[in-house]
């Protein structure tokens, strides 16, 4: 079954002077499909995605989003996309209510004159009812995100993305700082994604985490693609072997 | 759980969460004890003494209260409300159009707070260093325009009696109460930017920005924008200030205003806004204000502490206010 890739990426250079940080990368992702973006600190997976979310240009290559042809950018390209991206710390302000954070650059406003008042209400059942929707429970919307634990941050922010349509996910190491009872929690959240049609990129350079949700691997080791798995063809220390360079294929 | 009960067993517990609740508590305590203390404190004319004292400072503090909201400090509003007191003061004399006066003594002040932000916003100096130095330059300019001379006058000028004129239909009826039209502009601009902060987008972008600027940019808000607005809106209201000032003294001088910047951080931080952004309350601002001057009208009624050793206690009630918010925002 030939069905468009939510994002193919293809051939991708990147270099920042004379440091080549990414070398002919390709990149494809399936509908509903989590792919793993894995490789040791330092390798290019971070570049390779601040390309994809609009941050960097690419020196050369081309990015195809749903089949079509497109240019990234700026941040606020990528989101009118359907791409959101969820950062480790970056994600939520801690000192705003969950509500607050959830509708932070797209409150629900009505307009008098030149200003715009918050729709508190609204803001406050549908951050709650949504997040219930994809089978987040908080005990209240008012309530500050400092006072959540970080997996609770984390679905909270995945959840957002949802709600505002994402089509494509990007998970930049959501686990790393999480206990594990926590972990779980965003392994669930992020298998709950998928199967509401979502794609996602999970990074990581933690491959037993990422092993029980990914349906494939892509490998990247000093800006290079080592070559891209489905899960099905490797086990985790295969994976490990293939990051460090143990192993060339 | 349904949303109204969730939301009714929050609001039992959002009384700890507000940012006012610290500086509530000691200001409740404060007063209760110089009313105890403080032989004449309760009375009507101790009581609207209180309040005007605490109008310029006031006003300068809801301004820097908003800026430090969105992470930033505007160190340089003593010399914009001597500018915005020279302005006002020299247009409003001999005839001059007063509202011409008051616009220009708005406009300069806002274009002073412009430039402030501008140089954050451009050159990335963190603000404390950048408005420290617009402090000097600015104090400059205010040396320049006044050609180095104290400007009064004794003329009453109509509009001098809108931001500071005598509420007559108050004091004529209560013996001693000696509230003035400025106190109703502090109060007002009080209500005014809490509203702002608390039920507008831009309000929402302020916590943001100061609460954790890379994560409200990368929601598509534009944090450079959010803080360049509440930098004009600290010149314009420190602008405001000296308007004040001069409908109540006609008197400015180069020095006037100096100082003002801390007695505005102090009265913010003490009114639960959090040194580094993200979190506080314009009202907060209000009750550090009045809890200041509080102790000022009862060091001087009591004698106790000779009145030029004030500063000591204004110290003591920093910190005692910055433990006990602390305090409580960690329990919460």
């Amino acid at each position: 079954m030939s069905e468009t890739p939510v994002v193919h990426m293809e051939s991708i250079v990147k270099r920042f002077g004379t440091v080549t940080a990414l070398d002919n990368v390709d990149l494809t992702v399936g509908r509903q499909q989590v792919m793993a973006l894995v490789g040791d600190n330092g390798a290019g997976k971070s570049t390779l995605i601040k390309i994809l979310t609009g941050i960097y240009m690419p020196t050369s290559g081309q990015i195809y989003f749903e089949g079509q042809p497109v240019q990234i950018r700026s941040p606020q390209e990528a989101r009118a996309l359907g791409i959101e991206t969820v950062y480790q710390d970056l994600a939520l302000v801690n000192q705003m209510s969950i509500a607050r954070n959830f509708f932070l650059g797209r409150e629900p406003v009505r307009q008098i004159g030149p200003v715009h008042w918050l729709d508190m209400r609204k803001m406050n059942d549908q951050t709650y009812l949504s997040l219930r929707d994809i089978g987040i429970e908080i005990r209240s919307p008012v309530e500050k995100v400092g006072k959540l634990s970080g997996g609770e941050r984390q679905s909270i922010a995945i959840g957002r993305a949802l709600f505002f349509g994402a089509r494509l996910l990007i998970l930049d190491e959501p686990t790393s700082a999480l206990s594990v009872a926590e972990t779980h929690k965003v392994l669930t959240y992020t298998l709950n994604a998928k199967e509401r049609g979502l794609s996602v990129i999970f990074i990581t350079h933690n491959i037993h985490h990422v092993y029980q949700v990914a349906d494939a691997y892509t490998i990247i080791r000093h800006g290079k693609r080592v070559g891209t798995y489905t899960k099905a063809e490797l086990t985790p220390d295969d994976i490990a072997a293939l990051i460090t360079g143990e192993r060339e294929y | 759980m349904s949303t109204i009960a969730a939301r009714q067993k929050m609001n039992r517990r959002r009384i700890f969460d507000s940012p006012i609740a610290g500086p509530l508590i000691t200001t409740v305590a404060v007063f209760s004890l110089l009313c105890a203390t403080v032989p004449h404190f309760l009375t009507m004319r101790s009581l609207s003494g209180i309040l005007n004292a605490a109008t310029l400072t006031g006003m300068v503090t809801v301004g820097i209260t908003l800026l430090m909201m969105a992470g930033e400090f505007d160190l340089s509003v003593g010399p914009i409300m001597a500018m915005a007191a020279f302005l006002y003061g020299f247009h409003s004399v001999q005839g001059g159009n007063q509202l011409w006066a008051l616009f220009l003594a708005l406009l300069i002040p806002a274009l002073m707070g412009a430039l402030n932000g501008f140089i954050v916003i451009r050159t990335g100096i963190p603000s404390f260093i950048a408005t420290l130095a617009t402090r000097f330059i600015y104090g400059g300019a205010v040396w320049l325009y006044s050609a180095g001379q104290m400007f009064q006058t004794i003329e009453n000028v109509p509009i001098y009696s809108v931001f500071n004129g005598r509420l007559d239909l108050i004091a004529d009826r209560i013996a001693g109460a000696n509230f003035r039209t400025s106190a109703f502009w502090l109060i007002g601009m009080v209500l005014l930017f809490q509203y702002v902060l608390v039920r507008t987008r831009f309000g929402n972008h302020v916590f943001g920005t100061g609460g954790n600027p890379g994560a409200t940019a990368a929601q598509g808000v534009n944090v450079k924008w959010v803080k360049f607005t509440c930098f004009v809106m600290s010149g314009v209201l420190a602008g405001l200030a000296g308007i004040l000032l001069f409908s109540q003294y006609k008197t400015v001088k180069i020095a006037t205003g100096s100082g003002e910047e801390l007695n505005a951080i102090a009265a913010a931080v003490i009114g639960g806004t959090v040194l580094t952004g993200g979190s506080g309350s314009v009202v907060g601002a209000l009750i550090g204000v009045l809890l200041i001057s509080m102790l000022r009208t009862g060091v001087v009624l009591v004698n106790l502490v000779p009145a030029d050793n004030f500063g000591a206690i204004v110290g003591v009630t920093i910190v005692g206010a910055a433990i006990i918010n602390n305090w409580i925002r960690n329990r919460s």
